[in-house]
C-alpha cells in the first residue's frame, strides 16, 4: 500500500517542506495569539461575543501578531536545526488547518445569503441559511455513500472519485454551515450568541464532519477506499438521525443555559468528537474487515475482494483509527474534568454520561491491550472494534435519551 | 481466560511463597487487566441505569420492599462508594503496580543497551529485510554515510562483529516511557482519586439572602451528613439575569466570607465561577426562595364585600383567629413561565408573573394546594380575563388545575362591582329566574352604584362578562377567605455547593502523565535499522533489516521508501 501523490506538483510543494513548516507555525501563533488575546487581552473574553472578538480589528492584531511571532520563532529554529522543516507534524496538521481556512471563507461567503435583519426571528429559524447548508450537506453525504458503494461493486476509478470528493464537499459544507450557525446565534441577539457545539443536532453535524475528515486523510494515505462504503453508511445514518432531529424542531438555536457558558464548552466538546469520529471510523475498518473475511470464507471469487485492503491492513487501520481516537478522547474526557471542577464542584461526580465515558475508554484501554500486550489480532478485534463503537454511541446518544444527569442539556425535549 | 483454564494452569502448590509467588505473577498479567476492566466497565453501568442517591422512599416505592432490600444491602443506591466497587479499583491499581514492578526494570534496561549485532537467527526472523549485492571494491565508509544522510534524526551505533559491520538506527528509543508513564499515571490518578474521598469534603448549603451559614450536609451513603465549615459564608444578595426569551442566563451570588467574626473576602460567584477560600472552592449550585416577605388580600366570601391585608412569609403558618383558616406558605416564584399553546401547537411560553403556593385548611374545609397569582390572565389578544389561581385538590403540584376567578382581583372596583351587582340582581330576580334582561338590568343599576349615574370606565363590556362569569365561579368556592397575592418582598436563598480536594492536584498531574504518556505510546513508535555489510568472496553482501513496534503501515511505507533511495545511492556508489 503506497501513497500515491494525484496531485500536481505545485500542491506537493505547498504542503510540504518549507512552507507547511512555516504555514504550520503561522497557525499555531494565530491560535496562541487568539488564546492570549482570551486571557490577558483587554475586555478580555466576553463569553457572548468571541466570534466578534476574533473577527475585529483587535483579533486581526492578536492572531496576526501571533501568526508573525510563530513564523518567526519557526524560521529562527529552522536555521539552528534544518530537520525541522521537514517536521511530519507540520506536514500533517497543515491540511487540516488549511481546510479549517477554507471553511470560515466558505461560511463568510455564506453570510451573504442571510436574510434581510428584519426578517429574522428567533421565534420561526427556518428562513435562515445554514439550514439550507446544512440541507445540502446532508444530500452530499447520502450520496457520497451511495457512490462509495457502488464503487464496491463497480471499481472504475470514475465513481470512486466522485464518492470521495462529495465526501470532501460534505465535509465542507458542514464545518461552514456550522461556522455559520454561530454568526447567525449574534443575529437573534448578541446575548444568545454561542459557539455551535450546545445541542444535540448542532454536535451531530459536528460528528459528521469529523467522522469523514478522520476517514478521509486515512484514505488518503492508505488507499482503503473500499472502507468508505461502511463509513460513509454510518455517517447517512447519522444524517437521517438528524433530518428527524430538526424535524421535531431540536434543530433551533437556543440560548445557552448557565452551565454551558463557558469557554470550556469550545475546548471540550469538540476535543470529544474526534474522539467519537475516529472509533466511528474504526468500526467502519472493523466491518469492511468483517466483510473480507466473509468473502474470502466464502471461496474468496468475489470480484470485490480486489479493491478491498487485505485484512492485515484493515486491521490495522482500525488500530489507526482507535490510535487516533484514543488519545483525543482520553484529553476530552480530562478537559470535561477540569471543567466539572469549575461548574459542578468535583471533576468527577459519577454522573451517566461520565461514567459511560469512563465505559467507553475502558473498552477501547482494554482493545489496546488485547493487542498490543497480548497479541490479538484479526476478526475478534474486528468485533471489538464495531462493539466499541455501539457503546460509544450509547455513550454519546443513548445517554441523552434514557438516562438523566448533569449533562442533561443534550437531552431531546 | 476462563477461571477452569486458569485452575489448570495453576501449579501444585508447595508453600505459601510459592503460592504469594503465583498470585504475584496473575496479578501482573495482561489476561487480569482485560477482565479488570472489563469488570468495571460491567459495574459502572449499573450505578447509570439505576439513579443514584435518590430519596430512600423513591426507590422503595419503585422496587418494592424485596428488591429494594436486595438493593440496599448491595449498596447500589450508592455504589461507586460501595466497599466491592471500591475493591475493583483497588485490584485495578494492584494489577497496575505488579505490572509497573515486573516490567519497568526490563524495559529501562532495553531502553539504555542497544546491542548493534545482531545474530544469523535473530534475523531471521525480522519482517522487513532487504539485500544488495555489490561488487568487491565498493567501501564501506560512503555506504554508512549514505544510510546516515537518509535517516535525517536518527541515532546510529556501529560495531564490528564476526567479520560484519553493523550500523544500528535507532528513532524513537524513548516509547517504552510511554508505556510506564501511562501506567504510572492510572496509578496517580487512582491515589488522587482517594486522596480526594479521605480528606476532602463536598456537600451543599442554603443560605438566603441576608443571613449566613456555616454547615454544609452531604448524603453519606443512604444517610444525611452535616460538617461545620472553619468560616461562615454570609448571602448579601442574589440575583437571576434573563435572556429576551425569559430562558434564564445567569445565576449569581454576592457573597461574604466571615473568618473569626471577621470579613475576610467579598465576592461574586456564578455557575461557571467558583470561590476559593481557604482550599475549599464555592459553587453557585441552585437557588429558590428564602423566606419572602409575602402580602395576602384577603378576599371575604361572606358578601360584606370587606378586603383585608395579611402579611407573612415564606415557610410560615398564617392563621386567622376569627374563621379559624390556616395557610401554609410553601413557595413563591415571582416568574411562572408556562407553555400556554394547546397540545399539538407551536410552544409559546408566557410568563404569567408572581405567585405564591400555600396549603389551606380549617374548620369543616378539605385542605387544598394553591397556587394564586398577582396579576390577571392576560390572553394572547391582550384580553383580561381576570384573576386565576391553580388548585389542587390532592396537595400534590402534579394535580394542579387552572381555575379562572372571572373577576379581576388585582382591581378593588371590580369586587365592589361585583357585589352591587349581586345585590342588584337578587332584587332584580326576587328569588325567581336569572335572565338575560335581569342581568343587563342589575349590571347596569351596579355600574351606576359604583361609578355614578351615567358614567361608564373604559372596557366595561369586559367588565361585566368577568362579573358574570364571577357570579356563576365565586359562589363555588366553599371557604370563607379567598387568599390572593397581594404584593410580595422578595428573598431567595443561593444554594451553594462547598468543596475540598487535596486530591485534585494529584489528578491532574495524573491526567497530564496520562495524555503525554499516551502521545509518546501513540506517536512515537520505536523504530530499528540496520545495515549489515559483509565482505563475501564473489563482492560485498548488504543487509538492511528493520523492525517497528508501532504503526506498521507508516513503516511498511517508509522501508520502502528508504529501500529505493539507498538502492539509488548504492547503485551510484558501486558503478
Amino acid at each position: 500500500m503506497t501513497a500515491t501523490t494525484a496531485e500536481s506538483g505545485f500542491f506537493v510543494a505547498l504542503n510540504q517542506g518549507r512552507w507547511a513548516y512555516l504555514r504550520f507555525a503561522a497557525y499555531v501563533g494565530a491560535m496562541v495569539g487568539i488564546a492570549a488575546m482570551a486571557m490577558f487581552g483587554v475586555g478580555a473574553y466576553e463569553e457572548n461575543a468571541f466570534l466578534y472578538q476574533i473577527l475585529s480589528m483587535k483579533g486581526v492584531i492578536w492572531g496576526g501578531t501571533g501568526a508573525l511571532a510563530g513564523c518567526g520563532l519557526a524560521v529562527i529554529a529552522s536555521t539552528l536545526k534544518p530537520t525541522l522543516q521537514d517536521a511530519k507534524s507540520a506536514r500533517n496538521f497543515v491540511p487540516w488547518l488549511d481546510g479549517f481556512v477554507l471553511m470560515v471563507a466558505l461560511a463568510s461567503i455564506w453570510a451573504l445569503f442571510e436574510p434581510a435583519q428584519a426578517a429574522i426571528s428567533y421565534d420561526d429559524q427556518s428562513n435562515l441559511f445554514a439550514g439550507r447548508v446544512i440541507m445540502a450537506m446532508n444530500v452530499i453525504f447520502i450520496f457520497s455513500s451511495v457512490s462509495y458503494i457502488a464503487y464496491l461493486f463497480a471499481p472504475d476509478s470514475f465513481i470512486g472519485r466522485i464518492a470521495t470528493w462529495s465526501a470532501y464537499s460534505g465535509v465542507f459544507l458542514g464545518g461552514s454551515a456550522l461556522l455559520l450557525r454561530w454568526h447567525e446565534s449574534y443575529l437573534f441577539d448578541l446575548e444568545i450568541g454561542h459557539a455551535p457545539v450546545s445541542n444535540l443536532y448542532e454536535v451531530f453535524i459536528l460528528l459528521f464532519c469529523i467522522t469523514a475528515a478522520v476517514y478521509l486523510a486515512l484514505e488518503k494515505r492508505y488507499q482503503a477506499k473500499a472502507m468508505g462504503a461502511f463509513v460513509m453508511t454510518l455517517v447517512s445514518a447519522g444524517v437521517f438521525f438528524g433530518i428527524w432531529l430538526d424535524s421535531v424542531g431540536q434543530a433551533d438555536i437556543k440560548p445557552l443555559v448557565p452551565a454551558l457558558q463557558s469557554y470550556w464548552m469550545k475546548i471540550h466538546v469538540p476535543m470529544n468528537f474526534v474522539g467519537y469520529g475516529s472509533f466511528a471510523v474504526a468500526c467502519g475498518a472493523g466491518m469492511a474487515y468483517l466483510c473480507r473475511y466473509w468473502l474470502e470464507s466464502n471461496g474468496g471469487k468475489s470480484k470485490m475482494l480486489a479493491i478491498f485492503p487485505s485484512l492485515d491492513q484493515l486491521d490495522q487501520l482500525a488500530y489507526k483509527a482507535v490510535a487516533i481516537g484514543f488519545p483525543a478522547f482520553t484529553l476530552a474526557t480530562i478537559l470535561g474534568a477540569a471543567w466539572a471542577a469549575e461548574a459542578w464542584g468535583g471533576y468527577w461526580s459519577w454522573d451517566p454520561k461520565e461514567t459511560w465515558a469512563l465505559i467507553v475508554w475502558l473498552i477501547y484501554g482494554s482493545y489496546l491491550h488485547a493487542r498490543v500486550s497480548h497479541g490479538w489480532h484479526g476478526k475478534a478485534l474486528a468485533w471489538w472494534a464495531v462493539a466499541g463503537f455501539l457503546v460509544t454511541v450509547f455513550c454519546f446518544l443513548g445517554v441523552n435519551m434514557y438516562l438523566s444527569g448533569l449533562h442533561s442539556y443534550g437531552q431531546l425535549s | 481466560m476462563t477461571s477452569a483454564a486458569c485452575l489448570a494452569n495453576m501449579p501444585r502448590m508447595q508453600s505459601f511463597p510459592e503460592l504469594l509467588k503465583y498470585v504475584w505473577q496473575r496479578l501482573g498479567s495482561m489476561s487480569l487487566a482485560i477482565i479488570l476492566l472489563v469488570v468495571l466497565a460491567i459495574a459502572s453501568v449499573i450505578g447509570t441505569v439505576l439513579l443514584q442517591n435518590q430519596d430512600q422512599a423513591d426507590y422503595l416505592q419503585q422496587f418494592g420492599p424485596l428488591w429494594y432490600w436486595v438493593f440496599r444491602s448491595l449498596g447500589l443506591f450508592d455504589m461507586y462508594h460501595t466497599w466491592w466497587f471500591l475493591t475493583i479499583l483497588g485490584f485495578l491499581m494492584l494489577s497496575v503496580s505488579a505490572c509497573l514492578w515486573r516490567n519497568v526494570p526490563k524495559m529501562l534496561k532495553e531502553m539504555r543497551a542497544r546491542k548493534p549485532t545482531l545474530s544469523e537467527k535473530a534475523l531471521k526472523n525480522f519482517k522487513y529485510t532487504k539485500r544488495w549485492q555489490l561488487p568487491a571494491s565498493t567501501d564501506i565508509a560512503p555506504l554508512q554515510a549514505s544510510f546516515e544522510k537518509r535517516l535525517q534524526g536518527w541515532e546510529f551505533r556501529p560495531a564490528d562483529e564476526g567479520g560484519r559491520h553493523y550500523i544500528r538506527a535507532d528513532k524513537g528509543r524513548w516509547h517504552k516511557w510511554g508505556y510506564i508513564l501511562v501506567h504510572s499515571a492510572i496509578l496517580v490518578v487512582l491515589i488522587g482519586g482517594w486522596m480526594g474521598a479521605q480528606y476532602g469534603f463536598r456537600g451543599n448549603m442554603a443560605v438566603p439572602e441576608g443571613k449566613s451559614e456555616k454547615e454544609i450536609s452531604f448524603l453519606q451513603g443512604t444517610e444525611t451528613g452535616h460538617l461545620v465549615m472553619p468560616f461562615q459564608v454570609r448571602c448579601n444578595s442574589f440575583f437571576i439575569d434573563f435572556y429576551p426569551t425569559g430562558a434564564p442566563k445567569e445565576f449569581r451570588s454576592n457573597l461574604t466570607i466571615i473568618d473569626d467574626g471577621k470579613e475576610v473576602l467579598t465576592s461574586d460567584i456564578i455557575v461557571n465561577e467558583p470561590l476559593y477560600y481557604k482550599g475549599v472552592r464555592i459553587y453557585q449550585a441552585s437557588f429558590g426562595d428564602g423566606g419572602s416577605d409575602i402580602t395576602f388580600k384577603m378576599f371575604h366570601m361572606d358578601g360584606s364585600e370587606a378586603i383585608t391585608t395579611a402579611t407573612s412569609q415564606v415557610y410560615k403558618t398564617w392563621k386567622d383567629p376569627a374563621s379559624g383558616i390556616e395557610l401554609k406558605i410553601t413557595d413563591f416564584k415571582p416568574y411562572n413561565v408556562e407553555n400556554m399553546a394547546n397540545p399539538g401547537e407551536a410552544k409559546n411560553f408566557q410568563d404569567l408573573g408572581p405567585a405564591v403556593e400555600y396549603e389551606m385548611r380549617g374548620p369543616g374545609l378539605k385542605p387544598v394546594k394553591i397556587k394564586a397569582f398577582m396579576n390577571p390572565f392576560i390572553d394572547g389578544d391582550g384580553n383580561n380575563q381576570g384573576s386565576f389561581m391553580m388548585i389542587s385538590l390532592t396537595g400534590d403540584a402534579a394535580d394542579f388545575k387552572p381555575v379562572a376567578l372571572g373577576l379581576d382581583l388585582s382591581n378593588p372596583v371590580e369586587w365592589k362591582l361585583f357585589h352591587a351587582f349581586m345585590r342588584h340582581l337578587v332584587a332584580a330576580t326576587s328569588g325567581g329566574k336569572q335572565t338575560k334582561e335581569a342581568n343587563l338590568a342589575a349590571f347596569k343599576a351596579a355600574m351606576n352604584d359604583v361609578f355614578g349615574e351615567g358614567n361608564r370606565p373604559e372596557g366595561f363590556q369586559a367588565m361585566a362578562m368577568r362579573t358574570l362569569q364571577a357570579v356563576n365561579m365565586l359562589p363555588q368556592l366553599p371557604w370563607p377567605l379567598l387568599p390572593m397575592l397581594g404584593d410580595f418582598k422578595l428573598h431567595y436563598y443561593t444554594g451553594l455547593q462547598l468543596a475540598l480536594d487535596p486530591g485534585m492536584n494529584v489528578v491532574w498531574v495524573g491526567s497530564a502523565l496520562l495524555v503525554l504518556g499516551l502521545c509518546i505510546m501513540f506517536y512515537m513508535p520505536h523504530r530499528k535499522l540496520w545495515l549489515i555489510i559483509q565482505a563475501q568472496d564473489d563482492g560485498m553482501a548488504v543487509t538492511l533489516a528493520g523492525m517497528a513496534n508501532r504503526n506498521h503501515l507508516v513503516f511498511d511505507k517508509d522501508f520502502h521508501d528508504l529501500f529505493t533511495k539507498l538502492d539509488d545511492d548504492f547503485a551510484k556508489l558501486s558503478s
